[in-house]
């Protein structure tokens, strides 16, 4: 033991002595939505120090990329956001077509802002139900996997799969929508719209969950701003940036919808602002629902083994956990040259090592919630 | 604002900036000649030009084609396919392209009230690749450095706790270099 | 039954009200037995050809999905609802006219204490034998009590929280709404291993579970469960109950303490601050009831209860603003003292992994249940007892069902609305829930003594 680690206990000569204890949080926690671990100091129930410890999880992907194809990337996406896997899928084809000059077909763009809406809805209902049995209320977990599940059963009706969907695709989608589909998709929507007045008053509205989150975990507009939040969590202190507002793609630009914004940056405000994303989600869905006209889904020419020319693209878009980008390197060979992902969840995280300290330990896992990450994208 | 008068501003307020050769698609990138002038840079940029949102940090290492011996190949049982899932398929180089033994960084910012970014560039040599750290200016770099470090093996002096975040601590180089070979560990078979 | 005719009969199901014309063409194309065409792209330049990726490509398997759309809207239309709404009906009214066939159970308990003290003198065996044996079967049933409640309120709490949240809870076991699920749950419990943890003090965490236990079975002596239907007539019945139900804190202490386990022994301090400041405002809670009725006896305190106001039955809960006052803070109270939501916080589950108990298995953690569901009917009966006037019928014509048969279904009523505050709040935070204590209900609960004590003096 080095003489650092023992100086706190020898300059305690006060009568009034307290030892610190270190709790690991995780890997194995039920609250941590993952294998994360945070190393805790703590001061009774008061925390002096945290530590965020991530890795538990890192597969590679960049690493992997670079010895495959730009087909059999997309694939590699699907395990970032598992819970939200279509905006993954959109923007590694996104930038891809950016380095290939690549055009979608109008309905191919309606499908991809569709289920990639239907995506968000499902990640937010995830949250939802996740948050709540946070703060110790275990009936919304199982309403929002009701809806949950019929979103994923539309998603296994069109892309055969329930979690990794790799349905979107270079140049367009998968396969088109049946008229089946659509009717059943309008038909959840019907079903799903007065659910969300019903989490309200269920959840949102309740004195306990306001009292629990409401002036915890504040986070100003200018903090938010310095660690790189995106998403619902730098919407929650007020900044009004979305991406498909900032720097639209897929035609974002012709759908009428707003952008929640919260006010004090309160695990509250993050709260509101995914359910409050969730009405307008179900507006874009209506909206792209409307505008499916008849045509290709799938940009034609789209090489089999696509050699684009040596050139870097970014792009990104606002996946249900925020501002997700990639940025491709291309020397003109079959894979990649170099991905680079900026994952919205890594950046969300990184904060709680100044956000926690001074808070108790129910505030963490407020808190920890509150942040709505996915570790498999904070890993990689 | 647009590109062009984000441009012109950029070109009468920092003069050493200079435009890339390779541009990021649909984004204005600018060249750092050297590795001195970052940080009094971003620094202008952020308070000037209210570019105070740090979106990006990556590298790209352009020593050449990505060496297989990086990537963990177990034995595969079925004896006429090629062994292991990885590499599905192995990159040549590219004729007349330039690699060169040198890391280039890559830093996006973006103004969010203009709704306009700036991607940054530099390039450093491989060998004891060092830049200065942006950690005093953007808490967003903390993270996302020691991401750049682990994987790319780039020290960012001044960097307040600049340790692995990805890779487990016995894991020996920095796998995202081109010529990261896989050294076996007590995980390998 | 053939594929083709499956699909005939899935299909038209899965096709809404509201379907479009084109997919009304497109169903039956796929009750045909056919892979449903995907509409042909149009306009294009050079028509691809039709990708099958998947053969269930565009349909819902419906055979293992359950939309809830369709049900939602009228839930009457189901034959099983309307069947298990039947059966609910039936329950109800065959426990009341069983409860009006077998009469007051005082009755055959003095038949019994007869039969017992005639079998004694018949062999001239000292009297003292007959109270002995008579002892001993009540301890004997108050014992079963606890223990039959806990494999009652097991399944029971399975069922209701199952059917807040929209799932049916267990269903196999027994056969009848999987009725035999405790009690097999109870088997696997105690065939599993016991596991002591190494950093763990032996004899204290074997210890604790026993001394969480033994204090509400003791606590259930002087419980009436109807008219002249207690193991103990004790003078100071509540004082009595109240004592030893303090006991159990003790246990979940230890427990905390000698698991070796951090979070164990935060949810271990969490519980003893949290038990000992709620004792307060529920044993003063009830000091209007004792002031109301002028007895500390429960079979005293139900009796006080007796009678009606034009119809309205005299229980204590109905003295306006006084009664379902002091019933608001004794049930709060009573919640937080059995460590439930939204008074978890010793063993909340999403911050400290089960907290006190983590360490647990087996049996030793089963025996934390049933101290904590012994507790929820201990509250239960006491509530009824105070506030619901205990074995009286609320109905002033009714002279046929007995006290015993009231007296349970008040407790289960209490019991239920228990479950129903579980399964419907979030959890309070360690320093809301003091606050709420001590800058909430106590003060009212001092409140409720003087307003008790000015009714009194102006009635």
């Amino acid at each position: 033991m080095n003489k650092g680690a023992m100086a706190p206990d020898q300059e305690q000569d006060t009568p009034l002595k307290s030892d610190s204890m270190f709790i690991n949080l995780g890997p194995q926690h039920p609250s941590t939505h993952g294998v994360l671990r945070v190393g805790l100091t703590i001061d009774g129930e008061m925390i002096t120090k945290a530590v965020p410890d991530v890795g538990y999880l890192h597969r590679g992907t960049s690493k992997l990329a670079e010895v495959r194809g730009y087909h059999h990337c997309v694939v590699l996406t699907d395990r970032w956001d598992y819970v939200s896997a279509m905006p993954n899928n959109l923007v590694f084809c996104l930038a891809a077509e950016r380095l290939m000059g690549l055009n979608v077909p109008p309905r191919g763009d309606v499908l991809r802002v569709l289920m990639c809406e239907l995506n968000r809805i499902a990640s937010h209902l995830l949250f939802f139900g996740t948050y709540g049995i946070d703060i110790g209320a275990f009936t919304p977990f199982l309403y929002a996997f009701r809806e949950r599940e019929m979103i994923l059963d539309l998603f296994e009706m069109v892309s055969g799969a329930r979690l990794t969907y790799n349905y979107i695709r270079l140049g367009g989608v998968m396969v088109d929508v049946t008229d089946e589909w659509v009717a059943k998709c309008r038909e959840f929507i019907e079903y799903f719209k007065p659910r969300l007045d019903e989490y309200d008053t269920l959840l949102t509205y309740n004195p306990i969950f306001m009292a629990r989150t409401e002036k915890v975990g504040l986070i100003p507009p200018q903090t938010a701003v310095n660690w790189g939040l995106s998403g619902p969590n730098l919407r929650g202190s007020g900044v009004n940036y979305d991406v498909r507002k900032a720097d639209p793609y897929c035609g974002y630009e012709q759908y009428d919808f707003e952008i929640p914004l919260g006010k004090t940056g309160s695990c509250w405000d993050r709260y509101f602002c995914r359910v409050s994303e969730m009405r307008q989600s179900v507006r874009i869905v209506l909206q792209a629902l409307d505008k499916l006209a008849p045509g290709p889904v799938m940009a034609p020419g789209v090489a089999k083994v696509p050699k684009p020319q040596p050139g870097e693209a970014y792009a990104h878009v606002e996946g249900a956990r925020g501002d997700l980008g990639i940025f491709l390197v291309s020397d003109g060979q079959a894979s990649p040259y170099r991905m680079h992902v900026k994952a919205p969840s890594f950046m969300n995280l990184a904060i709680l090592q100044e956000l926690l300290v001074g808070n108790k330990v129910s505030d963490v896992i407020a808190i920890l919630g509150s942040t709505d990450i996915v570790l498999g994208e904070v890993d990689r | 604002m647009t590109q062009d008068e984000l441009y012109s501003k950029l070109a009468a307020e920092l003069p050493h900036l200079e435009k890339a050769q390779t541009q990021v698609k649909d984004y204005l990138t600018m060249r750092l000649p050297s590795a001195d002038r970052l940080l009094e840079t971003v620094r202008a940029l952020k308070e000037r030009l209210g570019f105070d949102y740090l979106e990006m940090v990556s590298a790209t290492d352009w020593l050449g084609p990505v060496k297989p011996e990086g990537y963990i190949r177990n034995p595969n049982p079925i004896v006429f396919m090629a062994e292991g899932a990885t590499p599905q398929s192995i990159p040549t180089a590219t004729p007349n392209f330039p690699y060169r033994p040198m890391i280039e960084l890559v830093w996006m910012l973006a103004n969010i009230p203009e709704k306009i970014r700036l991607v940054l560039k530099l390039e450093v040599p491989r060998e004891d690749a060092a830049v200065p750290s942006l950690c005093g200016l953007f808490k967003a770099a903390d993270w996302q450095e020691r991401e750049i470090y682990d994987l790319m093996g780039v020290a960012f002096t001044g960097h307040p706790n600049l340790t692995k975040i990805l890779t487990p601590e016995f894991l020996q180089g920095h796998p995202l270099r081109k010529d990261y070979v896989h050294v076996k560990d007590r995980f390998d078979e | 039954m053939s594929e083709p005719a499956k699909e005939k009969e899935a299909v038209p199901a899965a096709t809404p009200a509201n379907v479009v014309p084109a997919g009304a063409a497109a169903a039956p194309a796929a009750a045909a037995g056919t892979v449903a065409p995907k509409p042909a792209p149009k306009a294009a330049a050079k028509p691809l050809p039709t990708p099958v990726f998947n053969e269930r490509h565009g349909k819902l398997i419906l055979n293992s999905r359950y939309w809830p759309t369709e049900l939602w809207k009228s839930p009457w239309s189901l034959p099983s609802y309307r069947k298990g709404a039947l059966v609910l009906f039936g329950l109800i009214a065959g426990i009341l006219l069983t409860g009006a066939a077998v009469g007051e159970l005082s009755r055959w308990a003095d038949k019994l204490y007869a039969l017992i003290a005639a079998f004694v003198a018949a062999r001239h065996w000292p009297a003292v034998t007959t109270d002995a044996v008579w002892d001993l079967i009540k301890i004997l049933i108050v014992l079963h009590v606890v223990l039959i409640n806990g494999l009652w309120a097991i399944w029971w709490e399975r069922k209701i929280s199952a059917h807040i949240q929209s799932r049916v809870g267990p269903t196999y076991a027994g056969g009848w709404h999987g009725w035999a699920q405790t009690l097999l749950d109870g088997v696997k419990l105690l065939l599993k291993e016991d596991i002591t943890p190494t950093a763990a003090d032996k004899w204290v965490h074997a210890l604790a579970p026993a001394i969480v236990v033994a204090p509400v079975i003791i606590a259930f002596a002087p419980v009436t469960f109807g008219k002249q239907l207690a193991a103990a007539n004790l003078d100071m019945g509540v004082l009595y109950i109240f004592a030893f139900a303090g006991i159990s804190v003790i246990g979940v202490i230890m427990a905390g303490w000698a698991s070796g386990n951090k979070y164990s022994l935060l949810g271990g301090l969490r519980a003893s601050a949290q038990l000992v400041s709620y004792e307060l405002p529920r044993g003063f809670s009830i000091v209007p009831v004792l002031m109301f009725a002028g007895s500390l006896n429960l079979s005293t305190i139900a009796d006080a209860q007796a009678g009606y106001w034009h119809g309205l039955p005299r229980w204590f809960i109905f003295y306006p603003v006084i009664g379902p006052l002091a019933f608001v803070i004794f049930l709060i109270a009573s919640v937080a003292e059995t460590n439930r939501t939204p008074f978890d916080i010793p063993e909340a589950e999403s911050e400290l992994v089960s907290g006190f108990h983590t360490e647990y298995s087996g049996m030793k953690w089963s025996i934390f249940f049933l101290a904590e569901y012994g507790y929820v009917l201990l509250a239960s009966f006491l509530l009824a007892t105070f506030f619901l006037g205990g074995g009286a019928s609320p109905f002033a014509f009714d002279h046929v069902i007995p006290s015993w048969i009231w007296m349970l279904g008040k407790a289960m009523l209490m019991m239920f609305t228990f479950l129903w505050i579980r399964w419907t709040f979030p959890r309070l935070r360690a320093d809301q829930l003091m606050d709420f204590n001590w800058k909430f209900l106590l003060p009212w609960s001092f409140a409720n003594i003087a307003f008790a004590g000015l009714f009194l003096l102006f009635r």
